[in-house]
């Protein structure tokens, strides 16, 4: 018996999108391991950097060397859950007018998107997280949780999955407003690499950026899971972070759909 | 004569086409004040990044906040000048695959000078008005020493830098007669590298630092100028290294574009 059959049948267009998207990303494997090369490269170049930075010096707005490198690899993963690839996909759509053969589809636009980014994650995370954890598990000096904290770390790295669609799907739909994606992906790139703590611990900021940064949904890609991961809350602490998480993605998926039922009324799409 | 002619001729065809892609990026205008924004907002992310982090220590390896911002500035002015007037390398994969290339090779002009000039990223000139000012502020904030052929030399080296920049952006784009892949992130990969030339590349370990000054020489775009023009080298005769570099990259890439050229056959119908 395929265990899908016995989803409810409104379960069975996504799950059957998510495995489309799979094989889609199977089927592009070497731009996945050029892709991933190209993001360890800046990886690389951070590591080195904050190791100089570091150098001669025990510790930096309350973190040490150690719980850096650590950060480091973290942010890495969550920032490479979502690919570059799935963020262009939602704005594709919009941009060459395929969205409109999805209007007629009897699917939840954002559903459908949602289901098509899990179903690329899955192939493209999983093998990210496996190699990165090959590579730490081989390099010395990168700490580990406790068991609580690691579950509760893997709950938080797919609560900042959701986080992250929500702000990307957003950022997607400004697409029917503009003719390209490029500048939007960028600039939505540059405000969440600045107050995720993608681009540095947010501890580092100045006390006023750093309580800015903490109000905002973005924390919730890079600084909850390393937080959390390096045990820098309890376990209630952690649970509470969690939570937050979970009323951030409630709150973007709202927007975006509510931005999209708006957006879909002025929708002009041309030729046909 | 004839290449006084051939030269001027050249330039007189590159106005005419990159006029046209203006005219047609103009039409559109949100985008062209997004790709702006963008590009602002990326480049002030990396000022904020130096800047919180010199908050918490003097100096990285030696080096002071002005003079990585100087570094930092040449590699976005850089990149700045490849997207305004060379954005076209950036499509050669995009040609490649779908075959349009053809359209070029039937044309009497030289196709290189097309791929160049066959498009125009907006983003440059907001990389490239910021590039100024943070090297400017940062020329002033050091304390240096100017004389004329100082002011020369660093004239010549950004221009170098430029050429060096968009060399390899090319070299890395014929990628695409090989790579025959949609989504080919090759040149993405390359490109990358050149984060690691945003820092004083001493800081990284030797295998790092031949790959940017050797292998892909991203090094000559900023570290170089940087070390000659804050004193930082006992030799005087190193600003002669970038300008060296500009003329082997701009070779290389040249005979990739040829060789990839000879390679390519059509998207057939």
């Amino acid at each position: 018996m395929n265990a899908w059959l016995r989803l409810p049948r409104s379960w069975r267009a996504y799950t059957g999108i998510a495995t489309r998207s799979m094989q889609n990303t199977l089927a592009y494997r070497l731009s996945y391991v050029v892709n991933f090369a190209s993001s360890f490269v800046l990886l690389i170049a951070m590591y080195a950097l904050w190791n100089a930075i570091y150098a001669g010096r025990d510790e930096l707005a309350g973190m040490s060397w150690t719980q850096m490198k650590t950060y480091l690899i973290i942010s890495f993963i969550s920032n490479s859950l979502l690919s570059y690839y799935s963020e262009t996909r939602i704005s594709g759509k919009i941009l060459d007018g395929s969205v409109s053969a999805d209007l007629l589809k009897p699917l939840d636009f954002q559903k459908a998107r949602l289901a098509e980014t899990l179903g690329s994650t899955v192939i493209e995370g999983g093998l990210t997280v496996i190699i990165t954890f090959i590579v730490v598990l081989s390099a010395s000096g990168i700490l580990k949780p406790d068991f609580i904290h690691s579950l509760l770390f893997i709950l938080s790295i797919l609560a900042s999955l959701l986080v992250k669609f929500g702000i990307v799907y957003i950022a997607g739909l400004l697409c029917f407003w503009s003719t390209g994606s490029l500048g939007i992906v960028w600039a939505r790139m540059a405000v969440t690499s600045l107050f995720s703590g993608a681009l540095v611990p947010l501890s580092f900021f100045p006390g006023w950026l750093e309580k800015l940064s903490l109000v905002l949904p973005f924390q919730g890609i890079v600084h909850t899971p390393a937080s959390i991961y390096l045990e820098e809350v309890n376990v209630w602490g952690a649970l509470g972070l969690l939570a937050l998480q979970c009323v951030w993605a409630c709150v973007l998926w709202l927007c975006g759909k509510l931005m999209w039922s708006w957006a879909v009324r002025q929708i002009t799409i041309h030729g046909g | 004569m004839s290449i006084l002619r051939s030269t001027r001729r050249t330039l007189f065809l590159y106005r005419r086409l990159f006029g046209t892609q203006l005219k047609a990026i103009l039409e559109y205008q949100t985008d062209f004040f997004i790709m702006i924004v963008s590009a602002v907002l990326t480049q002030l992310l990396g000022i904020v990044f130096l800047w919180v982090v010199y908050n918490r220590i003097p100096d990285i390896n030696g080096w002071t906040f002005w003079e990585v911002v100087f570094m930092y500035a040449m590699i976005y002015l850089t990149e700045g000048f490849g997207s305004l007037f060379f954005e076209g390398t950036w499509r050669l994969g995009g040609l490649v695959n779908r075959g349009e290339l053809d359209v070029m090779l039937l044309r009497p002009v030289s196709p290189i000078l097309q791929v160049l000039t066959n498009g125009i990223g907006m983003n440059g000139l907001g990389n490239i008005v910021i590039g100024f000012i943070m090297i400017g502020q940062a020329l002033t904030k050091v304390d240096l020493h100017w004389s004329f052929g100082k002011i020369l030399i660093a004239i010549l080296l950004i221009l170098t830098a430029v050429a060096i920049r968009v060399s390899i952006n090319l070299a890395a784009n014929t990628s695409a007669f090989w790579i025959k892949n949609a989504g080919n992130a090759f040149p993405i990969m390359i490109h990358n590298l050149g984060e690691f030339a945003k820092y004083p590349i001493t800081i990284f370990s030797m295998g790092i630092q031949l790959l940017v000054a050797v292998l892909v020489p991203f090094a000559f775009v900023s570290f170089f100028p940087a070390y000659y023009l804050f004193d930082k080298s006992t030799s005087p005769w190193i600003w002669l290294a970038p300008p060296v570099a500009a003329i082997y990259c701009g070779a290389v890439a040249y005979m990739l574009f040829r060789i990839g050229l000879r390679k390519y056959e059509s998207a057939g119908n």
